[in-house]
């Protein structure tokens, strides 16, 4: 009655978006860290891809198994930075050629089809580090210091394939 | 936690790299052949991002701090394992030094950290013999 003796409309009072109008975009370090997290799911699927064309004891094969750990735990710690909306239809994001910086991009956790050289896993490596570096300047602190150390790791990775 | 100033971040990796030619003075005499030759190199390569840092504090307004007469070393250095051990070491202290500088909010420092923390894991790798999966983030083994 208050309100309607001061002439104000009710919904004036609720400035926030509109409930009807549907889910608000992602901040934008959210679909920085979601590009991140494909790209280091297909640098993981090079990796697969890679040993699953070795032999068990071939010469390299270790080097590659620990590099490859490494990437695992990257993995596992972008995604702990990203918390997904309960009940959402996509939980985990999608890789996508836009957005992860590879060439050749597949989905996540498969193996792409061909040899992948050690060459290739050298320039994406390289790539990875590069690219990382590039988006230091629009996501927060604490991820702007996850992404440099991850790229940190990921350019000794470029040395220890023979770079 | 209060937003990271880029005048202190600037200092921290000033002293890390004070330290880590203070430390590998230490180390390069344990060390030789090709070792001794990348002991030097990357002295050269401290002392150089030293003056770099240091013009930087200064073009801020700021006073660098100077380095020390002396640093205590974590653990005995005798020989080739404990010298090559302390490289690795000094180096990963170099890298979580230019971590904070990744924090600050000008973007031309951030790249330059994380730049720099490229080069200073790339260095600790070679000294410990393999890489690590968060470097400057982890603590040195």
């Amino acid at each position: 009655m208050l309100l309607a003796t001061a002439g104000c409309r009710s919904s004036a009072l609720f400035a926030g978006p509109d409930p009807l109008a549907g889910r608000p975009p992602l901040a934008p370090g959210v679909v920085t860290l979601a590009a991140v997290i494909a790209a280091e799911q297909n640098l993981i699927s090079l990796y697969r891809t890679a040993l699953a064309g070795r032999s068990p004891d071939g010469a390299g094969r270790p080097v590659l198994v620990a590099l490859l750990g490494q990437h695992e735990q990257h993995l596992a710690q972008l995604k702990a930075m990203l918390v997904p909306p309960p009940a959402t239809a996509q939980a985990s994001p999608r890789p996508s050629p836009a957005t992860s910086g590879h060439a050749g991009t597949t989905a996540p956790g498969t193996a792409a089809p061909g040899h992948v050289t050690i060459a290739r896993l050298r320039a994406a490596e390289h790539a990875s580090a590069t690219r990382l570096v590039q988006r230091l300047a629009t996501v927060e602190p604490a991820l702007a210091q996850l992404f440099a150390s991850i790229a940190a790791s990921d350019a000794t990775h470029v040395t220890a394939l023979g770079g | 936690m209060g937003a990271v100033t880029a005048v202190a971040a600037l200092r921290a990796a000033l002293a890390a790299e004070d330290a880590a030619v203070f430390g590998y003075g230490v180390a390069g005499a344990h060390l030789t052949g090709s070792r001794q030759d990348a002991a030097e190199q990357y002295w050269t390569t401290h002392n150089e991002a030293r003056d770099a840092l240091t013009a930087m504090i200064t073009r801020l307004g700021a006073a660098p701090v100077a380095a020390q007469a002396f640093y205590l070393l974590p653990f005995r250095v005798h020989d080739t394992t404990t010298a090559m051990a302390l490289a690795a070491y000094l180096e990963d202290g170099v890298t979580r030094a230019y971590l904070g500088l990744v924090a600050v909010s000008d973007p031309r420092l951030r790249d330059y950290g994380a730049l720099a923390m490229q080069g200073s894991a790339g260095r600790a790798a070679f000294w410990r013999g393999g890489t690590q999966a968060f470097p400057g983030l982890q603590a040195s083994p």
